[in-house]
């Protein structure tokens, strides 16, 4: 089995571990809902954002031109790529023309989307990645388990071991200082070295062709200003028309992705170096079908935050690798049935439905309402078990009828405080299986009223 | 071929046309810009100096950056590009450069190629000061890309505070990649009589 319950019983069972991961999430939530109240018109600032993604998407082909022709007019050189493959081709192709073979790539979900790294590797090119929660996970071989703090999963420890192997820091030490000085150090020299510098895109503006990257660490300017070559690698949905509405998106950004009133850096590009090279390389996978798609379409309005993640119970309290897609999550379990509705048909229902997450999400996206929707979607697919449809089949008879509704229940609360323990608990019970059953009242709420309130009943003048 | 495929799956699934909504302005905080402006800054892990002349400027610069690379100084920025390859500019420790604007509510500084002769600068140094006009500073980034009044070319960004990363369980530790150390020097003009 490799559904979501299955590996988020996994990450549960070491109990510390998952509890520090809820607790460090939910503080990141709350340090956004403090940067929230602090902006004032925060309410209209997200329906401005959406409103702008809306439109945009609306007309995509249209600004998608436009940033190129904008683009080409800088100086930089752009590619298409319709899909993962083509993308990791065009980075291949670069490479192997200039003789390049020292790579650094800063942040970018959608190449680990793509899988540029397995592929370039297989080709024998190494490619390092430069941001430190990234540079942690590839030394250790493990996919990330968030997209804005990929190494969430991991404590100190670890860390400590890994660079004292990897990196010859020194034993058992675990200061976070120290380790992250430790990879400055360590990734300064891949810099330095470096002849092609990879970046994602958190922004593409139309009416003059930048490229927009947020970090707090600078690892996406250290690398792209030492190379001589940058190649940046965008979603087509990246793009917005303006540049005035660059305003309204570095301000929700950071506020919700980490609390903070801006990243370190926000960085524009436009033009290469002197002497250098600048790529765009826009990207499709599956992207332009979803803009079809009108009850998902929304989910391309996302701007990769994460505050979905920080807020959600089920994310908090399974971690990032039991959704085994690149993005994890509320928006990866929209995200992911797209790109292959057997292999992730789990994923829509592990959520409570709560809703927070739409409630957080700086641009507004209906994560909820799609998680609902794709329910239904999959389940008329057969996405759902024989047992839990029928199971749906009975409920469904016995909550339309008042009679059968009424005698279940007495059956329930008979069979609950007489059964033996074993036949309760049975295999069927999944409640169970973590949890006891509540406490069965005497009656239910419904012979508790008539008998106490109903008209003409003892009580009844109250 | 590829963008032709992408283009056109786009345009098949042509949707309802949505407007674009209006430049937005948000109403914002009273209060003096300045103070707001110090006030975040030194939250995202900056620190602020302030002086009320460019004599005192000067002096401050002089006495407690001594050995720093002022980039203000033009004959020093002309003459920069003959040396300027990676590993000298890895030597920098301190470097001083003029910040354009400042953004009241993030505390954040926008620089472009105007203010460095090469775009490592802002990143590979140890200590960066910014030294910023009072007048200068706007109250949000709505105001702030208006200031740039859509010419930005080349390269520019917006700096707020000291590099920092957090990824070690959620430790904040300054000095990932880039400025280990970020001084915003904020001079006041007080010789308007």
């Amino acid at each position: 089995m490799t559904n979501h319950a299955y590996k988020a019983a996994r990450f549960l069972k070491n109990e510390e571990r998952a509890t520090w991961h809820d607790k460090t999430l939910w503080m990141v939530r709350k340090k956004r809902d403090l940067m929230a109240l602090d902006v004032p018109d925060w309410e209209e600032l997200r329906e401005q954002a959406s409103q702008i993604k809306r439109h945009s998407l609306s007309k995509l082909d249209d600004y998608l031109v436009q940033f190129e022709e904008q683009a080409i007019n800088n100086g930089a050189q752009v590619h298409w790529a319709s899909t993962a493959g083509k993308l990791n081709e065009i980075v291949y192709q670069i490479i192997k023309e200039n003789n390049a073979s020292r790579i650094v790539k800063s942040k970018s979900m959608l190449t680990e989307e793509c899988g540029l790294n397995p592929f370039l590797e297989k080709r024998g090119i190494e490619i390092i990645d430069t941001d430190l929660g990234e540079r942690i996970i590839q030394l250790k071989r493990e996919p990330p388990s968030h997209i804005v703090m990929p190494a969430i999963h991991i404590k100190k420890e670890e860390i400590s071991e890994l660079f004292h192997r990897e990196l010859n820091s020194e034993e058992g030490n675990t200061d976070p200082t120290y380790l992250a000085a430790t990879a400055r150090l360590h990734l300064r020299q891949k810099f330095l070295e470096a002849e092609v510098a990879i970046t994602g895109v958190n922004f593409a503006v139309a009416e003059n062709g930048a490229v927009v990257v947020c970090t707090n660490e600078g690892n996406a300017d250290m690398g792209v200003h030492a190379a001589p070559i940058q190649i940046h690698c965008m979603g087509i949905e990246k793009v917005i028309p303006r540049l005035s509405d660059l305003a309204v998106f570095t301000r929700l950004l950071a506020r919700s992705a980490t609390g903070q009133p801006i990243t370190t850096y926000t960085s524009h590009y436009l033009n290469p170096k002197p002497g250098g090279q600048m790529h765009i390389i826009i990207v499709d996978n599956g992207r332009s079908e979803l803009i079809g798609k009108e009850d998902y379409r929304d989910s391309l309005k996302c701007i990769r935050c994460g505050a979905c993640m920080n807020t959600c119970p089920v994310y908090r309290r399974s971690g990032g690798h039991s959704y085994h897609y690149v993005i994890p999550g509320p928006i990866g379990s929209i995200l992911a049935p797209h790109s292959n509705s057997k292999e992730f048909e789990n994923l829509p229902f592990a959520s409570s439905l709560c809703g927070s997450c739409s409630d957080v999400c700086p641009v507004k996206i209906n994560i909820h309402g799609q998680l609902y929707r794709w329910r239904q979607d999959l389940s008329q697919q057969g996405a759902r078990s024989p047992i839990k449809k029928g199971i749906m089949k009975v409920s469904g008879k016995i909550l339309a009828s008042d009679k059968m509704y009424d005698w279940s229940g007495k059956v329930a609360r008979w069979c609950i405080k007489y059964l033996p323990r074993v036949l309760i608990y049975n295999r069927l019970n999944t409640w169970g299986r973590e949890r006891e059953l509540p406490e069965v009242p005497r009656e239910s709420f419904k012979e508790w009223y008539n008998k106490n309130f109903r008209e003409g009943n003892k009580n009844g003048q109250k | 071929m590829d963008r032709n495929k992408i283009l056109l799956n786009i345009q098949r699934s042509r949707i309802k046309p949505v407007n674009l909504p209006e430049p937005f302005y948000s109403a914002e905080k009273e209060g003096d810009k300045t103070t707001l402006f110090k006030e975040i800054l030194l939250q995202t892990g900056g620190d602020c100096i302030e002086v009320n002349s460019t004599e005192k400027l000067n002096s401050l610069l002089d006495n407690n950056f001594r050995g720093a690379t002022d980039l203000r100084r033009n004959e020093l920025f002309k003459n920069f590009l003959s040396y300027s390859n990676k590993d000298s500019l890895e030597r920098l420790k301190t470097v001083i450069l003029e910040g354009q604007f400042g953004v009241a509510e993030n505390g954040s500084i926008w620089i472009d190629d105007s203010n460095f002769p090469n775009r490592l600068i802002p990143f590979i140094n140890e200590e960066l000061v910014l030294c910023l006009d009072a007048k200068q500073i706007v109250r949000n980034m709505h105001e702030a890309y208006l200031r740039t009044d859509n010419a930005i070319s080349g390269f520019g960004v917006f700096i707020s505070g000291p590099s920092k990363t957090s990824d070690i369980e959620q430790h904040l530790v300054y000095g990932a990649h880039g400025a280990k150390k970020l001084i915003v020097v904020i001079s006041h003009e007080t010789n308007l009589v």
